[in-house]
This record gives C-alpha cells, sequence and structure tokens, in this order.
C-alpha cells in the first residue's frame, strides 16, 4: 500500500515537473509603432494587469515587448493581441519562449549597438 | 518667413515628426501646462477611456504682446485619433479635437461663448520627431485667434523604457489676431522619464525674444 502510494506521489511529481518544464515562462511579442516611452507607458501598465503576468519588458530599441509569465499560467495570443491592439499599437509576431526576462534582457543587452 | 516655409526649412534639414499627445493611452490620464513666452498659458486635463479618444477642459490665458488685451478662456475638449500608422520603426499620427467654454476679456464686458477646435499631425521615430499643429479660437463677435506650431525634434541617443529620454527641440509659432506679430521660434530641451508612478515630459527652454517657453506633462 505504501509503496503504492509512493510511486503514484513520485509519478505526480515527475508529472508537474515535466509540465512546468515544458510550459513556457515568458511572452515575446515583435510591436509595430512603438517608439516612445512615453506613450508606450500604457503597455505597461495594461499588460501588468493580467492575472497571470508576473513583469513586463519594453525594449523600445528593438520593438519588442515580454511578459515573464507567473508559474502554471498563461495568456493567450488573442488576449495578448487584443490588448495590444487596444493600447494602440500593431502586434506583428508573438512567440513563447522559455526564457526569463533577466536572460531577455542580457541578450538585448548583448545585441545593443 | 511664414510658418509653414520655416517649418519647410527644418524639414529639409531634419527627417521628419510631436508636440505632446493629447490622448495618453486606454485608461490614462493626461495632465500638462505650457507657459508659452508669455504670450499663452494652458492647462489641461483628459483621461482617455480608449486609445482613440478622451475627453477633459483646460484653462487658456492670451495676452497679446503689445499689452492691448488680455483673455481668458475655460473649456471642455474631447479628442480623437482620427488615423495612426504604426510602422516598424516609426510611429505618425493624425488627431483632431473640438471644444466650447467660456471666454472673458479686457476689451469686451461680461463673458461669451468661447469655441476652440484644432489638429495635430505628427511623425515620431527613437531619433525624431515631427510635428504640425494647429489650434483655433472663437467668440462670437469678439475674438478669432489661430495658433500655428512647428516642433522638429531630434534625440542625441535611442532611449529605452527605462532611460532619461532627451530631446532637443526648435519650435515656430504664429498667432493671429493681434497676439504677435511674425514667427516665433524657440530651442528647447525636453526630457522625459518613465516610473512606477506614471510617466513625466518636462520641456524648456528660449524663444528668439528672450523669453521662457515651457511645458510639462504627467501621464498616469
Amino acid at each position: 500500500m505504501i509503496r503504492t502510494l509512493s510511486a503514484a506521489l513520485i509519478a505526480a511529481t515527475l508529472s508537474l515537473a515535466a509540465a512546468a518544464a515544458e510550459a513556457p515562462r515568458s511572452i515575446e511579442m515583435k510591436v509595430d509603432g512603438l517608439v516612445c516611452a512615453f506613450c508606450a507607458q500604457g503597455i505597461a501598465k495594461k499588460l501588468g494587469q493580467m492575472e497571470a503576468t508576473q513583469e513586463v519588458l519594453v525594449s523600445l530599441e528593438t520593438g519588442l515587448v515580454a511578459v515573464a509569465l507567473k508559474p502554471g499560467q498563461g495568456i493567450s495570443d488573442e488576449a495578448l493581441r487584443a490588448t495590444l491592439t487596444e493600447a494602440g499599437y500593431s502586434v506583428q509576431r508573438i512567440e513563447r519562449k522559455d526564457e526569463s526576462l533577466a536572460e531577455l534582457r542580457l541578450r538585448l543587452k548583448a545585441t545593443r549597438p | 518667413m511664414s510658418l509653414f516655409r520655416f517649418y519647410g526649412a527644418l524639414a529639409c534639414l531634419l527627417p521628419a515628426a510631436v508636440v505632446a499627445k493629447p490622448i495618453a493611452y486606454q485608461g490614462g490620464t493626461a495632465v500638462m501646462g505650457e507657459y508659452g513666452a508669455g504670450t499663452m498659458q494652458e492647462f489641461q486635463g483628459f483621461y482617455a477611456p480608449s486609445y482613440r479618444w478622451s475627453a477633459g477642459g483646460g484653462y487658456l490665458r492670451l495676452d497679446a504682446a503689445d499689452g492691448s488685451f488680455s483673455r481668458e478662456i475655460s473649456y471642455a475638449r474631447g479628442n480623437l485619433l482620427l488615423k495612426r500608422w504604426n510602422l516598424p520603426r516609426a510611429q505618425a499620427n493624425v488627431f483632431a479635437w473640438g471644444g466650447i467654454g467660456a471666454a472673458s476679456s479686457s476689451d469686451f464686458e461680461g463673458s461669451k461663448t468661447a469655441w476652440n477646435a484644432g489638429g495635430q499631425a505628427d511623425y515620431e521615430t527613437l531619433r525624431f520627431y515631427s510635428s504640425l499643429r494647429s489650434d483655433w479660437q472663437y467668440a462670437h463677435q469678439a475674438y478669432v485667434h489661430r495658433i500655428d506650431t512647428a516642433q522638429l525634434g531630434w534625440a542625441p541617443y535611442a532611449h529605452d523604457w527605462d532611460r532619461l529620454a532627451t530631446w532637443f527641440v526648435l519650435q515656430g509659432r504664429t498667432y493671429t489676431g493681434g497676439l504677435y506679430d511674425g514667427l516665433e521660434s524657440a530651442a528647447l530641451i525636453r526630457l522625459f522619464k518613465n516610473g512606477q508612478w506614471g510617466a513625466a515630459w518636462v520641456e524648456a527652454g528660449i524663444t528668439q525674444d528672450g523669453h521662457l517657453q515651457s511645458m510639462f506633462m504627467f501621464n498616469f
């Protein structure tokens, strides 16, 4: 009985770990019209208010907006696209990545001219 | 030299682009004030339920350069984004606005219904910006003023979200209706910064007559 319970517990833990590993840690969006920090403030505010959002990164130099997700949570492409469109911007591409915003910051810094 | 010639000449020297936008962002409030070299002083507050429109009110004081009259206008105004172009490394906008209020002046008795209307076209990149804006003020059998403003700006570095943005701006402005004769030009420095509290924009400079030209704006 104990063996069966232990095996079930281990299996459940491994399954959760695998799911967490597969889940994207951040969502990266290429956005057109992103040239003014003053105006793009609305993007950070709106995305930051979403329940699944842990942190928001806006990079004007690369035209990127990235959202770090809370563990186990997600946001659909449609919801992201709607939020950015309602903020007055055009979304070109949405990519889900297994990269933290800290790693993305480093990557952007490395490519900065 | 007319304002449009001045603007055209500057446009040849620099890539084109804005004055402060009257619509911050959906759910955003913009509060702004301008001290226009002693000729105009304006304070405005707008709330934007959508990125396409905002509504609010303002106070405008106009003082003729020769001291012949002073006007005070309080108004309610609506702003509309007519068109926006989101480009890979740039953005362009066309805005229009209109409103109604009350005016008093040193050259007429009592208070009159005051109408205002205007528009703005702008183009902006991370390093260059330009704008052309026109404001019209009218009170029946009392006054008509048009204030045209052109700005060209250049940023010495491409600012990012979390960095202080610095812009050098050249401004040309003309007034009608006896407010100021000729072209009033100014050189300005503009700074803006985002924070947890919102965003702040401050600019200050000097006109060719040696007067202070300044503006502030907060978005939250």
